[in-house]
């Protein structure tokens, strides 16, 4: 025999050269949309997250930019807890340049048209403010109109609610002020300060009639300054900057409020964005998986093409192609439809931002998604694709033949990119490495532990199969573990969906039982604050007469620090190398004197010395946390400025603060014996279990002194659910995105594994199964599927939620069981949907349909 | 003397597994001639197809070797494997595996197409139409009979006109009647385009049709006979 022609001539075609895999690809694509209708939908609801986000967010940050001087309606603006006073009111008043000023305090307000009142701030304005932007009230003349006298505008929330309008009148403080109309907008208000504490403006030359400002109150002035440019400015700032410093006194320009606003609003974006991330790492999972089901569906196909002289990547390309042109028209899609949903976030924002949101298009992010959505489409359908390379030809003889394994390079790369890429991603997000890594690391947590749970509970129920129930139950349990039903994938796709959103009802439960405590039996919810001491008997026999329980009268001081640790504040402010921080230094303390904890205080360290003899030393407590700030422990010595008198004074011990518990807590607690004859004020606290008799109790309380405030923590209790209700609608609106994606991953799974269940259900009717059995069968098969993956998601939220409120937010972990299970029955209900949505077709197949065809 | 195209030498297939090793081709030896046409049959598990696809290059010998057209396929990848298959190599199944996305025209029409040819559309429509699917050319195999798919699989197998066409059990999924046309069909145009046929069958009725007929029984080759032999099965 002769051996001829040994070396093949054999030339690699590219992929761009090779016509014929573009043809097979659309051809073979033509007849697979509906299975690649999945996978591009996976990728179109990952990468609409992304892009509405992304372009939101360029949005939000040309915002800030262009309405930083609108919002702050000023170049400088100086603020002060104190009146400017000495030298810095010489320096204002020596400034040639356009000023204004203003002075807001907490107040509360009776609407005289209704008897209700409520806790406002109050401010009070004098000059042309704002110099930037403008007031817009209904109607228009309103602001100018507050100019003129006993007149007082409010805040368009606060109107609707207690049902003002203009010509009515209200009582604050002394004075009566006539409604000249509602604010719609004004420079530094709105957005969710005025959802805490709504404001009434009235002129600064009417303050004084309302008789407010008494010893204890507190207030904070504002000096706005105008000037001609950013130079302008600079100079003036640093012109004021040693009299700031000094008096503890801060300052606010443009360009810091473009700052602050920036950063404050990147950190949201951070977040939603991180969520949005979740959406796209979900949907990754969604192509891979879709990639994975579709190529195991080709193998036969690509057994027969390398049997006709396809190679190995050429079978590869040909899919490679479809998942790329769809993955980039999807990818299109995707950007659109993120597009459209950018239009809506403002719409949920509403009220939270203090300015109205552009819904600008953002080129950049539809660009970024594009490129994206092209990128994940290749990297994560790479690798289930990499296995068409290596499907024997052998297989068209033999469909069970299964080669060994093969390890590509291709498959090595594939991982790598694909572990490289969250890290790239989340890093571009969060415009950080670190905090790209430090979600990386998370998100394999979550994922890891989901998989975790999601193993431990198909072991278990294989372990404990209920081999004893009824046929359906047991029939249905059993479809969990058929051949690609990709049970373990869905659970945890759908898992971590359930995960997020009870993972933000946990947090949002946690904070919400910080203020629940007014709920609770014998709490007080109702602070009674700046009680002069001749008005002390006096509040508390109206307390009495209106049958309220008078829980505390707790006298407080107000006094700033002159030394820390024999150092004067001075010289501990021009210490650069001091770490205590300037606020600490300079602010105003509120102290009170007790010989005894407070049921909301704990002491951890040292002990509590009451003083004894006049001649003995003065020790107080100071608050966890505080003791820090100001570098001190026990031992340390003080030196309180009170009312212009100094009281040196040694910390004695430290003492464990629940803040928001049974208030008012404070920093300081001096013994008895020491601060009785210094000027002070009372604080007092009731519950009032009935909002009549809260209406009473207000009325006649701002009739009788009224500059007593009222604090009202029922109100702020709503005031913080509408909050939650607000962002948390954001937040949920972008957690859907990762509850659809796994959705869209289970429709994959049901679709794919149709065919099977029909052949199933038509040997099961051919003996004698009827429709409602196959009906129940599947339903349970949904539901059991529905729970597990629910189960998994709350047993990781609730060990996620615990760690987040205790180590990140510092809260209790608190947790309602009625939420977390509406979530579980959301997600099991979905499920079943799905379910039984395919499952109209399996029920109306013919049974000699199946049967012919397998014959 | 014509040249041989197929030339098996101590051919061993030996599939191993965690608790034992099966030998499932024992030191087959034999070589096949330029046209001529030969049958496999044997029971099942003899190894008939198992030694097809080691002759087409589907798959590795564990021992010894198939020269193919002259060339040596276990000393060759996969990829150039299938560039012999698609120059020289025609293949008929029992099961048709016609690719069910394509239409029937479009599925001859592949393997040229997988060469970088261009016009073939004419010539599979002539090959289709000797097959007698003239009229079926757009349908897809869903929309076909088995005898009728089986026709497009031998259209799409003479398509490149092959040096050697491989057949497993090619009316092993058909009725009599079409069982029938196949065998025609087959032969005929086998005839017509000088193809070497290598046919695997447990039906001795068409082996007797082939010049020659091996028979295999546990992995091994047991008769090589020439003629026609019917009456000895």
């Amino acid at each position: 025999m002769i051996e001829y022609v040994i070396k093949i001539k054999r030339k690699n075609r590219s992929i761009f050269k090779d016509r014929w895999v573009w043809s097979m690809a659309w051809r073979d694509a033509r007849h697979n949309f509906s299975r690649l209708v999945l996978f591009v939908a996976a990728l179109v609801v990952g990468i609409a997250a992304v892009v509405a986000l992304d372009s939101m967010n360029n949005s939000l940050q040309n915002d800030i930019n262009s309405n930083a001087k609108e919002l702050l309606g000023a170049d400088l603006v100086i603020n002060g807890e104190r009146k400017f006073e000495g030298e810095l009111k010489a320096k204002f008043d020596s400034l040639q340049l356009p000023q204004a000023s203003e002075a807001d305090m907490a107040s509360m307000v009776l609407f005289l048209n209704n008897g209700q009142s409520r806790l406002i701030r109050l401010v009070a304005l004098k000059g042309d403010f704002p110099f930037y932007g403008k007031v817009e009230t209904q109607p228009a003349d309103a602001y100018s109109k507050i100019k003129t006298g006993k007149f007082a505008m409010l805040d368009e929330s606060l109107a609707s609610q207690y049902e003002v309008s203009s010509d009515d009148s209200l009582r604050i403080g002394s004075s009566v002020f006539k409604v000249s109309g509602v604010v719609a907008k004004i420079p530094g208000g709105g957005g969710i300060t005025s959802t805490f504490t709504p404001s009434v403006y009235i002129s600064m030359d009417e303050l004084d009639s309302t008789r407010l400002i008494q010893y204890g109150s507190r207030v904070n002035f504002k000096q706005y300054i105008k000037t001609s440019s950013e130079e302008e400015t600079t100079q003036t700032l640093n012109n004021f900057k040693p009299f700031i410093r000094k008096n503890g006194y801060s300052y606010e320009t443009i360009e810091g409020r473009r700052e602050g606003l920036g950063e404050g609003f990147n950190s949201v974006y951070k977040f939603f964005s991180l969520l949005a991330f979740v959406a796209l790492v979900l949907g990754c999972i969604g192509i891979a998986s879709a990639v994975h089901i579709y190529a195991r569906e080709k193998r036969e196909e690509v057994a027969v093409l390398r049997c006709i002289g396809s190679t190995g990547w050429q079978a590869f390309n040909i899919f490679f192609i479809q998942i790329f042109v769809l993955g980039l028209l999807g990818s299109i899609v995707g950007s659109l439809i993120g597009i459209g949903i950018q239009q809506l976030i403002p719409v949920l924002l509403k009220g939270v931002v203090p300015f109205e949101i552009s819904t600008g298009i953002s080129w950049k992010s539809v660009g970024m998604g594009v490129l994206i959505g092209a990128v994940i489409s290749i990297l994560f359908s790479i690798l289930p694709l990499v296995a068409v390379r290596f499907v024997p030809p052998l297989s068209v003889l033999r469909s069970d033949f299964s080669p060994e394994r093969i390890v590509s390079k291709t498959k090595v790369v594939a991982i790598i990119c694909i572990a490289l890429f969250p890290i790239a991603f989340a890093a571009y997000q969060t415009q950080s490495i670190l905090t790209g890594v430090y979600f990386f690391l998370g998100l394999i947590v979550a994922l890891g532990f989901l998989t975790l749970v999601a193993i431990a509970l198909l072991y278990l129920v294989r372990k404990f199969f209920p081999y004893n129930a009824g046929f359906i139950w047991k029939h249905s349990l059993s479809g969990l573990f058929r051949p690609n039903n990709q049970t373990r994938v869905l659970m945890v796709t759908i898992g971590l969906g359930a995960f997020i959103i009870s993972t933000l009802n946990i947090v949002e439960q946690s904070m919400l039982s910080q203020v629940e405590f007014t709920g609770r039996e014998n709490q007080s919810n109702t602070i009674l604050f700046d009680i002069q001491p001749h008005q002390r008997e006096g509040v508390i026999k109206l307390m009495k007469e209106n049958n309220l329980e008078v829980n505390q009268v707790v006298p407080i001081i107000t006094c700033r620090l002159s030394e820390v640790k024999g150092k004067s504040v001075e010289v501990l402010q021009k210490d650069t190398t001091d770490k205590i921080p300037n606020w600490a230094l300079t602010r105003e303390y509120r102290v009170t004197y007790r010989d005894s904890l407070h049921n909301s205080e704990e002491l951890i360290k040292g002990e509590l010395h009451s003083k004894k003899q006049s001649k003995d030393s003065v020790w107080v407590t100071i608050s966890e946390g505080m003791e820090e700030n100001l570098g001190v422990t026990i031992g340390d010595s003080l030196v309180f400025d009170i009312q212009g008198v100094p009281l040196k004074a040694f910390i004695s011990g430290v003492r464990k603060v629940e803040w928001p518990k049974d208030p008012p807590n404070f920093i300081f607690v001096f013994p008895k014996g020491v601060l009785e004859n210094a000027p002070q004020f009372y604080v007092t606290s009731t519950r009032i279990k009935e909002q009549q008799q809260a209406n009473n109790f207000q009325q006649q309380l701002i009739l009788q002194f009224p500059n007593v405030s009222l604090i009202d923590l029922r109100l702020i209790l709503s005031t913080v659910n509408e909050l939650f209700d607000k962002l948390g609608l954001v937040v949920r609106f972008l957690a859907l995105f990762s509850i659809i994606t796994g959705l869209i991953v289970l429709a994959g799974a049901v679709i794919n594994s149709k065919f099977l269940r029909i052949k199933e259900n038509v040997l099961l009717r051919t003996v004698g199964a009827r429709t409602s059995q196959i009906t129940k069968i599947t339903l349970i098969e949904y539901a059991y599927l529905g729970l597990f993956s629910a189960f998994t998601g709350m047993v990781l939220s609730l060990a996620g939620g615990y760690l987040l409120t205790t180590f990140f937010f510092e809260i209790k972990f608190a947790f309602d069981w009625k939420e977390i299970g509406v979530i579980s029955f959301s997600v099991i209900f979905l499920t079943m949907l799905i379910g039984w949505i395919n499952l109209r077709e399996v029920i109306n197949t013919p049974p000699l349909q199946v049967l012919r065809k397998e014959g | 003397m014509s040249q041989a195209v197929l030339e098996a030498e101590n051919l061993t297939k030996i599939y191993r597994s965690a608790e034992k090793e099966l030998m499932v081709l024992d030191h087959i030896s034999f070589s096949v001639k330029q046209s001529d046409s030969i049958s496999i049959i044997g029971p099942s598990g003899s190894g008939k197809t198992t030694l097809l696809g080691l002759c087409a290059g589907l798959d590795v010998a564990s021992g010894g070797s198939v020269s193919l057209m002259g060339f040596k396929l276990n000393a060759m990848n996969e990829d150039d494997r299938a560039y012999i298959r698609n120059q020289y190599v025609g293949f008929v199944f029992q099961n048709f595996q016609l690719l069910s996305t394509l239409t029937a025209l479009e599925n001859v029409m592949v393997p040229l197409e997988l060469r970088g040819e261009r016009n073939v559309m004419p010539k599979a429509k002539e090959l289709l139409d000797r097959v007698g699917l003239s009229g079926r050319l757009h349908h897809y195999p869903s929309q076909l009979s088995g005898g009728e798919q089986q026709r497009v699989a031998m259209a799409r197998a003479f398509i490149t006109d092959p040096k050697i066409l491989f057949a497993d059990e090619p009316t092993g999924n058909l009725d009599e009647e079409n069982a029938y046309h196949i065998t025609e069909l087959l032969f005929g145009m086998n005839k017509e385009q000088g193809t070497t046929l290598v046919l695997v069958t447990h039906n001795l009725e068409l082996a007797q049709r082939t010049q020659r007929i091996l028979r295999m029984r546990g992995g091994k080759l047991v008769d090589d006979v020439v003629g026609r032999v019917a009456s000895n099965y």
